[in-house]
């Protein structure tokens, strides 16, 4: 059982802890084979301790070999290989059954997101009917509960994987090729999605939070992350918005509503209202800001953000502008 | 055949092959028929053989033109308000251009493309070079027509950085004493056309972000018409109106945006559903890419003065690549029309929505009168980027035909009940994904060499080329002030193996008459005179004569360069017919010569370097006025 | 046998010499190898005079070039491709073949080949059109694409440019170009009439 609770890992990105319909679909798939394979596991164990101490016993009291024991060792073997088929058949055939009953999109989602893999960070786009109604986001998608969510999947420089444990299986994100999954949270909570396909050094912090919350603050969200950038009011955050704009930043970021509309690195239009930066690596805290700005090799070696030099009331300026980015 | 629907194309290869072995008005009849029948035109390079006198459009009812009376001038590149760069001027015919000779040249002392056409006024020519834009007048009373002055307006140099294409301009325009021009750092200047001095300045962009301007201004009613370049760059398209007197600016109506910036008022009623609705130029876009959509104002515009229309195109959406601007992405690669007194859009009409292909729709709009179906229709006819030779009805916006002058693979047709293009999916460009057989490329079926229109024929005569491409599209970054395109580009020759075609368009018929065929793309205008003679330059140096009514070549001369320029042809103070053109290869085409690029990469100039890998063995840089006349 | 453990000797001397010029080969290719994350960027501006012209009045002073410390990292070439696209630089030099810029590919350089040539070109900006990159990319960055673009033309070790990213090959899956001969160049006007 201690065993069994240190498999379960977080609470917030595990098979076992599943919050939609298809991760219980795998996650029963996963107990089945849990199971299956403690039984075969003890069966052949439990044999292999019998065999021995039966063995032993013969040698012990000079027992000879019974004459036909080649032919019962011929009908043992066969015996333990046709279940071993058996069961290996009856894995294969659930397995493929609970994959079938993933694929199919349901007809109605009312929701569907554009999901593009880059090293090492996630961009995320909100479809909508209306080109208007798009969203520009990363590293952070909200749902709402208890609807299933389309998502389309891209990579723009090497192949990634999307898995979020608690609400569905791994999808690859191949550049060049779009491919789809969806999923549908039952419960609300803040799930954590790692990519699962390594794709270079900074592989491992490249986490993605689903966010899945009640219908009426998921819109809320949604209508928040439409609007264009805030404008900064106070002359702190106004001076860091020039900052980010004649110097480094707005090379690689966007920010809808300013000048800035590069897309090599994510969308900042609400950065505040996120709660990690550097796809799920630190918290969106001004500490964590200014140390990845001003050293971003330091967290995470080898990411494609460059060090920013910048004067210490520039950098000041600048936080306090990113933070009225809610 | 296979392009006309299955049900019809018998009879489509019936008529074509009768129009083959007979002549005259039967022909007509059978074609006109024929033509309503077939939803689609034949293939190109089915068209007629210009050999074979073709069906003489004047033996039947024949489009026409509105012409002031000819006074044996050039005073603005398109000739007249109505675009047909015909001129009245009958001393060269068809039978005498054999014997053309040069009468005399003018080097502008620039070597890069020279798109531009001389004016001519009051016996004084007027040559506006590329970048840096000198202004030169030149005395035609003298012998040898001495230089009179030059105006330079010293752009700034940086300003090269940012023009896409090579650093063109299309020309200079004459009206009330005044010669007005824009230079590529976005000013527009007014020199006084007799000494030669700066009137008035004004700028009106700014090369930080992109912009550009290489287009001639259009005045009209005593407003210069202008509009920025810069597609490419992420510019905000817009046509402005400056005072011909004082330059002060009037008024600025943009491409993209709210449709108080756009001037869409009460005024405003698009013919088609697609193209009504509130704040379009918003709302088909995503967030606020609108800001650097492109839709920039670089082509040619014209003016109906009983109408009291302004025509004029707008260029195509930015970044190419579609995938980062989903919508319709309005008012891009649209055609305006424009009350120019107040700027107030009277209707739109967007040819290509949420174009794939950079299919800009600046090219010239051409103010003709067609019968149609029985009535005069006020018409203006559009070959545009995406193949079709549109008419339209220029008073309202309906469009009466659209058949493709080119060979097409993106597009199925135009349906004329709603006045949408059907796009092919599969030719859809994808970021990481190669697209192939790509036709018409970039540059599309033409680009803005401008046709001319003759009412003797009634036919247009269409420069173009014959060019498909290959694209893999990528993530463009907007960085204000840098390219914003998203798409690797490779092009190359269209079926047939050559890459240039002139075409004279059948109005009526909606049709080729005939095609004649190069082996560069033909990116330089044509002119069309009384004489029924059919002038255009080719890009290997070639200044042609070919009749206008079958295409027969009749002349040709070899220049120092490939010729891109606009023909012009006007009556010298000795009473004789003079036909002018400048040489001087560049543009988007001659790229690869005028900035010396490396053909080895074949995405070099947006991907045109690998259709014109052979153009510097069969020319060089240049930049040289030519001048013909009869002995 | 001792004559065997004289040849052994040899043998054993050889096996050594092989050891370390393998040991020293491996050396090297993990130098060109070497991911410098996080150092501290080479000296913002090139030490010396960068001169543009080869002239100078009177007797010449030494010119040697600065050299890149990035020139012979593959990691950093590939970089360098990368930030090539990313700043837009391709918008104008497309692949290295120019369009709006001059073409990178060819044997041509108005204002020199030289790193420090190009780290001043890229910083400074050009009065004919190229921009000035000065505060918008660190000078680590730029000295990275320093060596991506001398490898475009092979000013670089072989063995440290990458591949090319260009897919619009003449047949899908060609990596070849079909270029029998070299392109024609055309006269060049000068530099200050040049992008």
């Amino acid at each position: 059982m201690l065993l069994l609770q240190t498999l379960r890992g977080a609470p917030n990105q595990s098979v076992l802890e599943s919050s939609g319909p298809l991760a219980d679909r795998v996650e029963s798939l996963w107990w089945f084979a849990f199971a299956t394979a403690s039984i075969v596991y003890l069966a052949t164990m439990g044999g292999l301790w019998w065999a021995a101490a039966r063995a032993r016993r013969r040698e012990r009291q000079g027992e000879e070999l019974p004459p036909d024991g080649e032919r019962r060792m011929t009908r043992g073997v066969t015996i333990a290989v046709s279940a071993t088929v058996v069961i290996l058949l009856v894995f294969l055939i659930t397995d493929l059954t609970v994959g079938r009953t993933l694929d199919p999109v349901p007809r109605k989602h009312p929701i569907t997101v554009e999901l593009t893999g880059k090293q090492w960070w996630w961009d995320v786009q909100y479809a909508d009917t209306s080109a208007q109604g798009r969203v520009q986001t990363a590293n952070e998608i909200h749902i709402p509960v208890g609807q299933p969510v389309l998502f389309l999947l891209n990579a723009s420089d090497v192949i990634h994987s999307m898995w979020v444990p608690n609400l569905a299986g791994k999808k690859d994100l191949i550049p060049g090729y779009t491919q789809s999954m969806w999923f549908q949270a039952d419960t609300a909570g803040d799930y954590r999605a790692q990519c699962a396909e390594f794709c270079g050094l900074q592989h491992a912090k490249m986490a993605l939070h689903v966010i899945a919350e009640p219908q009426a603050k998921y819109e809320k969200w949604i209508d928040e992350q439409r609007k264009p950038a805030h404008t900064p009011t106070d002359s702190v955050a106004d001076r860091g918005r020039e900052v980010f704009l004649t110097g480094q930043c707005a090379m690689c970021h966007s920010i809808t509503g300013t000048s800035a509309a590069s897309h090599n690195g994510p969308d900042l239009t609400h950065l505040a209202s996120r709660r990690t930066i550097a796809a799920g690596t630190l918290p969106n805290t001004r500490g964590a800001l200014a140390g990845w700005i001003v050293d971003p090799q330091q967290v995470k070696p080898g990411t494609h953000m460059p060090p920013n030099q910048l004067a210490p009331q520039d950098l000041d300026a600048l936080l306090t502008y990113l933070q009225s980015l809610k | 055949m296979a392009r006309c629907r299955p049900d019809v194309s018998r009879s489509c290869v019936w008529a074509l092959t009768s129009a083959k072995r007979m002549c005259g008005v039967l022909t007509l009849g059978v074609a006109l028929i024929m033509a309503q029948a077939c939803t689609r035109e034949q293939t190109p390079e089915r068209a007629h053989d210009p050999a074979v006198p073709a069906a003489p459009a004047m033996a039947g009812p024949r489009a026409s033109v509105a012409l002031d009376a000819e006074d044996g001038q050039w005073t603005m590149p398109a000739k007249s308000y109505s675009a047909a760069r015909f001129s009245q001027l009958g001393e060269i015919t068809a039978d005498n251009v054999k014997s053309l000779r040069p009468a005399w040249s003018f080097s502008t002392s620039v070597l890069r493309g020279h798109e531009e056409p001389p004016i001519v006024v009051n016996n004084t020519m007027y040559v506006l070079t590329p970048y840096p834009n000198i202004l030169y007048a030149l005395d035609l009373t003298q012998p040898g027509a001495p230089k009179k002055w030059q105006y330079e307006p010293k752009p700034e140099s940086a300003a090269q950085g940012v023009a896409c294409c090579d650093v063109v301009n299309r020309g200079p325009s004459f009206a009330d004493g005044k010669i007005v021009f824009n230079t590529l750092d976005n000013n527009v200047v007014a020199v006084d056309a007799a000494t030669g001095n700066a009137l008035w300045k004004t700028k009106v962009g700014d090369i930080n972000t992109g912009e550009t301007m290489t287009m001639a201004p259009l005045v009209v009613k005593g407003k210069v018409l202008v509009g920025n370049s810069g597609g490419e760059m992420g510019v905000r398209g817009w046509l402005k109106a400056l005072d011909l007197a004082s330059g002060k600016l009037l008024w600025t109506a943009y491409s993209t945006g709210p449709d108080s910036e756009v001037k869409i008022g009460s005024r405003f009623k698009a013919f088609y559903p697609k193209d009504r609705g509130k704040d379009l130029g918003v709302k088909s876009w995503p967030g606020e890419q609108w800001k650097i959509g492109g839709g920039t104002v670089w082509g040619w515009l014209s003016y109906d003065p009983q109408l009291n229309l302004v025509y004029y195109g707008t260029a195509n959406p930015g970044p190419w690549n579609p995938d980062q601007r989903p919508g319709d992405n309005k008012w891009t690669s649209s055609l305006m029309a424009r009350d120019p007194d107040t700027g107030d859009a009277v209707w739109a009409f967007q040819m290509s929505p949420h174009d794939l292909h950079d299919y800009d729709g600046v090219n010239e709009s051409i103010l003709l009168d067609v019968p149609w179906k029985g009535q005069t229709r006020k018409a203006l006819l559009h070959p545009d980027r995406n193949g079709y030779v549109y008419l339209m009805d220029r008073s309202t916006g309906e469009v009466l035909s659209a058949n493709p002058f080119v060979h097409i693979t993106t597009s199925r047709q135009v349906n004329l009940a709603n006045g949408s293009l059907e796009y092919v999916s599969e030719k859809e460009p994808e970021i990481g994904k190669v697209v192939r057989d790509i036709c018409p490329a970039s540059p599309g079926g033409k680009d803005w060499q401008p046709s001319s229109f003759s009412p003797r024929t009634g036919l247009v005569y269409i420069p173009h080329q014959n060019l498909c491409e290959d694209e893999e599209g990528l993530e463009a970054n907007y960085i204000a002030g840098t390219p914003y395109v998203g798409m690797n580009v490779r092009m190359y020759e269209g079926p047939g193996g050559h890459r240039g075609e002139l075409t004279a368009w059948d109005p009526i018929a909606a049709r080729p008459a005939w095609k004649l065929t190069e082996k560069y793309p033909v990116w330089s205008g044509t002119l069309v005179t009384a004489g029924d003679v059919v002038f255009y330059g080719t890009m290997d140096g070639w200044f042609k004569a070919v009749d206008a009514r079958n295409g027969k070549p009749l002349w040709q001369y070899r220049t120092g360069s490939g010729i891109i320029g606009q023909p012009v042809t006007y009556r010298g103070p000795d009473g004789k017919q003079y036909v002018a053109v400048m040489a001087g290869v560049g543009g988007w085409a001659g790229a690869i010569v005028a900035g010396n690029l490396d053909p080895r990469d074949s995405t070099a100039a947006l991907g045109f370097a690998a259709a014109m890998k052979d153009l510097p063995s069969d020319t060089q840089k240049g930049g040289t006025l030519y001048v013909f006349a009869l002995p | 046998m001792r004559r065997v453990f004289r040849g052994s000797g040899v043998l054993r001397a050889s096996a050594l010499i092989a050891i370390t010029c393998t040991s020293l080969a491996s050396l090297t290719s993990c130098k060109r190898e070497t991911r410098r994350l996080r150092e501290s960027p080479p000296s913002a501006t090139p030490g010396g005079a960068v001169r543009v012209s080869s002239l100078q009045p009177g007797v010449a002073q030494d010119t040697t070039h600065a050299r890149n410390l990035y020139e012979g990292n593959a990691y950093a070439v590939s970089e360098g491709q990368r930030l090539f696209n990313w700043y837009n630089c391709s918008g104008c030099h497309a692949n290295g073949g120019g369009g709006m810029g001059p073409p990178l590919i060819d044997d041509e350089w108005i204002y020199g080949a030289g790193p420090e040539q190009i780290y001043t070109t890229i910083v400074q900006g050009r009065p004919n059109g190229m921009p000035s990159f000065a505060g918008k990319v660190p000078a680590q960055q730029v000295w990275q694409l320093v060596a991506y673009v001398r490898s475009l033309s092979g000013l670089n070790p072989a063995s440290t440019r990458s591949a090319r990213t260009e897919h619009m090959m003449y047949y899908p899956g060609s990596q070849a170009l079909p270029m029998e001969t070299s392109p024609k160049q055309a006269f060049r006007p000068p530099a200050s009439e040049m992008p």
